[in-house]
């Protein structure tokens, strides 16, 4: 008993870990510029793609990773451009951030073709907690992850930039008015959150293994997650990943594989339906 | 007079019309055209349509068939049932074509069946499904048109994976339990099926079955589970979970005590060892279709990989390449026999289904495999024919290890197995 309650513990955090890095970036960019971004998946992918294909060239692996990154950066600017015209038209915004993250996939399956690629990973090896294997990179992506995640609030709440972006996250105008640049701020997040996405990219793709589809299931993921954490609400998309984790790995020890997603959708959903505005979320 | 004039040009006309239908079929057929059908942006319909070009490319170069152009039109199902019929009447109304190849999946093979018996096309098909030749066998009129060329009926995959169970046994590793892995889906149903007894029979008992939906990543929960059951094997059956990769690659890392064997279709990829960074050594799978790119069953396979590679710069993507490249052939030969024997039409349909049955298990006919079909044109299944060959990765390379008739190596174990 006392295993499997590690091994939920260990595997539920990581899942977590990895999805708060996608969904957090996800909920910035929502918070702060109202942009439902459909393109962040395309971020978390192409990092991953450039890397794997960096690492076959011969290149070092962190230099791969670093070229993965600075990839996901340019995909952010490249989504603040394009959004940048439509910003004030929700729709717009949504159609332009999926065309380009049609655009992506199709670019790299082209590439790649529709089979998955695995990034090697940054530590290899198996330790064992409590009598349960768990891989070197899981724990090192659990400690990344949360680095990467207590950073970010820190940065939020304690640097003078984070607070520049908090205050145009809650109310642009004002924001204007005392003298901060919000188009900065708003290219500023737009890069940010996509190195999140990209990060947990090469991560997901040095566990796991990425193909261009994924891009969606990331997108889906992150929007789920942060529409139960409430949209727009950081530490509730934090929260609500690693309890999307948690259900996750839950799920596959007790009820099985084929249950997994299910159950985890059906919880979503049975909280907005006691909780519309998501965990942490506040009504307007 | 006036009356004679018009009776004669009736005539004449009526001489016009009987001498143009009198015309023989080779002096009004410009060319041959060839459908090739599959879901496009995918590596299964892509290795079609690229086999497809190749074998015509050569064709033409040599000629054509009985002396006519071969042309290639493309149909994408984007698999999905609607647009596959659409598509497949397209290219046998519109485009006219004399013979449609192609055709995965099974679900979209279904719905396309009918569109065939419709337009009375001839079909030298892909999937798996036992229920497309069963409709071969209850209609035959209706359904003749239809031959299984690419793989095996999907049901044999339960006779090869218990002949993989008995292969490692008689190699000197001990299989008693098994652990099964399998798609949320409906083609593994039967395979389950046929499996049980098969197993029951060699004393092997399977301690878990896990049924995962497409995309699915979490393996390494379900191989600490099966190591916890004291499995001597995890047997995936995947083809639609499209995360094989990741299953190979979790097994590597954690190295548990047990074999990694069964019918993994990412396995066949020639590049998955590459894509897995070499996490997909001493897996053992099923080489679906009866080829593999390193260990090509026939001088024909050989030469096809080979040609493959020159012309799109990498080996086939997916094993529909070999079907798709023999159906071409098997046109081809088929039309020639019935030229031959003085047929007045020898691109018939229905002249030719009566050629391609001669094709049996008395009668193969050797081209990327040995192909034979059975009475109701599911290919035949067998050593001697096409089957599963049972392959496994070592060293970047794939090899068939059993039947030893085709067998151009041995079984390896991972270095980690202390069973």
């Amino acid at each position: 008993m006392i295993e499997t309650l590690i091994k939920i513990f260990l595997f539920g955090a990581v899942v977590g870990g990895i999805w708060g890095l996608v969904a957090s970036g996800f909920s910035l960019i929502f918070g702060v510029s109202r942009i439902l971004n459909f393109a962040h998946g395309a971020a978390f992918v192409s990092s991953a793609f450039l890397a794997y294909a960096l690492v076959n060239e011969g290149y070092s692996l962190y230099f791969a990773v670093s070229a993965g990154l600075m990839l996901a950066a340019v995909i952010g600017v490249v989504v603040y451009a394009l959004t940048k015209p439509v910003r004030d038209r929700e729709v717009m915004v949504i159609i332009v951030t999926l065309a380009f993250a049609l655009l992506v996939q199709q670019v790299l399956l082209v590439l790649f073709g529709d089979r998955g690629v695995s990034i090697e990973p940054f530590v290899e090896g198996v330790a064992e907690i409590g009598g349960v294997k768990v891989t070197h990179m899981r724990l090192l992506s659990l400690a990344l992850a949360v680095i990467c995640l207590t950073a970010l609030e820190v940065f939020i709440t304690k640097t003078n930039l984070g607070k520049k972006v908090m205050a145009t996250a809650q109310d642009s105008r004002a924001a204007m008015m005392v003298g901060i640049d919000i188009e900065k701020i708003f290219l500023f997040v737009m890069v940010l959150s996509s190195l999140l996405a990209g990060f947990a990219g090469i991560l997901y793709a040095q566990i796991f293994a990425v193909n261009p589809e994924v891009s969606l299931r990331a997108l889906i993921y992150a929007f789920a997650i942060v529409i139960l954490g409430g949209l727009g609400s950081l530490r509730g998309s934090i929260a609500a990943s690693f309890i999307v984790g948690y259900i996750l790995v839950i799920t596959i020890t007790f009820l099985g594989a084929r249950w997994s997603e299910f159950v985890m959708l059906l919880t979503i959903v049975a909280i907005l339906v006691v909780k519309p505005t998501g965990l942490f979320g506040v009504e307007e | 007079m006036r009356y004679a004039k018009a009776v004669l040009t009736v005539l004449i006309l009526l001489a016009a019309i009987t001498a143009l239908c009198a015309q023989p079929e080779k002096a009004e057929r410009e060319k041959v055209v060839i459908g090739v059908i599959g879901p496009m942006a995918l590596p299964e319909g892509q290795a079609e349509e690229k086999a497809v070009k190749l074998a015509v490319e050569e064709i033409n170069a040599q000629g054509g068939i009985l002396g006519h152009k071969v042309e290639v039109v493309v149909g994408d199902t984007k698999l999905d049932s609607n647009t596959a019929t659409s598509e497949f009447r397209r290219l046998a109304t519109v485009e006219n074509a004399d013979v449609i190849i192609g055709g995965f999946s099974s679900g979209v093979m279904t719905a396309m069946m009918e569109t065939m018996a419709e337009t009375k096309t001839l079909f030298l098909s892909d999937a798996s499904s036992p229920a497309h030749a069963q409709k071969v066998e209850q209609n035959y009129e209706k359904y003749k048109y239809w031959f299984r060329v690419s793989q095996n009926n999907g049901s044999t995959f339960a006779l090869d994976l218990a002949d993989m169970v008995k292969f490692l046994r008689d190699s000197g590793y001990e299989v008693k339990k098994v652990y099964v892995i399998r798609d949320e889906h409906v083609w593994t149903d039967p395979v389950m099926e046929a499996l049980k007894p098969l197993l029951e029979e060699m004393g092997v008992e399977i301690v878990k079955d896990v049924k995962i939906p497409r995309g699915y990543s979490e393996y390494e929960q379900l191989i600490l589970e099966a190591e916890n059951l004291n499995a001597d094997l995890i047997m995936p059956i995947l083809a639609i979970s499209g995360t094989g990769d990741i299953l190979v690659k979790q097994w590597a890392t954690l190295k548990p005590d047990l074999l990694l064997a069964g019918h993994d279709l990412s396995a066949i990829d020639a590049e998955l060892y590459e894509k897995t960074n070499g996490m997909a050594n001493y897996e053992i799978f099923l080489a679906d279709g009866g080829a593999l790119v390193t260990a090509p069953p026939t001088e024909k396979c050989r030469e096809f990989v080979e040609a493959y590679k020159a012309k799109y710069g990498h080996y086939p993507e997916s094993h529909q390449a070999y079907g798709a490249y023999d159906a071409v052939y098997l046109y081809k030969m088929v039309v020639e026999m019935a030229a031959e024997n003085g047929e007045k039409d020898p691109f018939d349909p229905d002249i030719l289904v009566k050629y391609l049955v001669r094709f049996n298990a008395s009668n193969p006919v050797q081209l990327t495999r040995t192909i034979a079909f059975y009475d109701n044109h599911d290919l035949m299944w067998g050593d001697e024919y096409v089957r599963n060959w049972i392959s496994q990765w070592q060293d970047g390379k794939q090899y068939i290890i059993y039947p030893p008739s085709v067998a151009n190596g041995e079984l390896k174990l991972p270095p980690w197995i202390q069973k």
